[in-house]
């Protein structure tokens, strides 16, 4: 995942490398997906999250398109 | 047969090293540490490379990725806690603040446009934006409600190829 300063540096960067567009997050609706995401992982009873548990996190950090199915 | 006991304390071990040291544990830094010989070390790398747990380099036993810590220096670098860290991509140099819960000084360098744009991580809050060319402060952004992040590949395709992802 990379950091770009506005959308047309995403759009000029996909084209340049033959890529499609994926998912344009703002930095903040990162932040709260990181808080979520990485909140347990220094923990020794972290041991990876369930299926249900990342469709989860996803949801509370409204992230409930398509491109964020299929988690496994 | 894995031993998942020990197999987790070897995670927790790897994340702490990391976190403590910003560079994650040798193999045998590792089999030492629990007393174990290397070959069963490497075992338990492979096997906590398998499940996601952390990433291994291809063919060795050296840790490339322990999300959000990355073994090799990035465009995203995290100071924290006296310490000064390297993140795999956009979204982990914000992984490691919400992992350590910590405040952070972010720098990372904005793809296509290559300026960089350091953050300001305080009391779990984006607090400060700040565009700089080198050492100098050329613009302010806020709170960097302009700052984007990309994710080129949905999330049933994270794992295909965890570098380009």
């Amino acid at each position: 995942m990379l950091l770009f300063q506005s959308e047309e540096w995403i759009d000029k960067w996909c084209k340049r490398n033959y890529l499609e567009r994926g998912e344009v997050l703002t930095i903040h609706q990162v932040w709260k997906l990181s808080k979520l995401w990485y909140a347990n992982r220094m923990s020794v009873e972290y041991h990876g999250r369930s299926i249900e548990e990342t469709k989860e996190i996803f949801r509370k950090s409204g992230l409930t398109s398509t491109f964020w199915h299929g988690a496994g | 047969m894995t031993n998942d006991s020990l197999l987790w304390q070897v995670r927790h071990f790897v994340y702490s090293h990391f976190a403590d040291t910003t560079h994650p544990p040798s193999v045998d830094e590792t089999a030492q540490h629990f007393n174990i010989n290397i070959e069963e070390a490497g075992t338990l790398y492979k096997e906590l490379h398998n499940r996601h747990a952390f990433f291994l380099e291809p063919d060795t036993l050296t840790v490339r990725m322990a999300n959000p810590f990355s073994g090799i220096p990035t465009d995203f670098k995290v100071h924290a806690n006296g310490k000064t860290y390297y993140a795999n991509c956009a979204w982990d140099m914000l992984g490691i603040p919400a992992a350590l819960h910590t405040d952070a000084v972010i720098e990372a360098v904005c793809t296509e446009s290559n300026e960089l744009v350091k953050l300001e991580i305080r009391n779990g809050n984006i607090a400060q934006a700040i565009y700089a060319l080198g050492d100098v402060p050329a613009a302010e952004d806020g709170d960097g409600s302009n700052l984007l992040i990309h994710f080129p590949l949905p999330f049933a395709r994270w794992y295909d190829d965890l570098t380009f992802t």
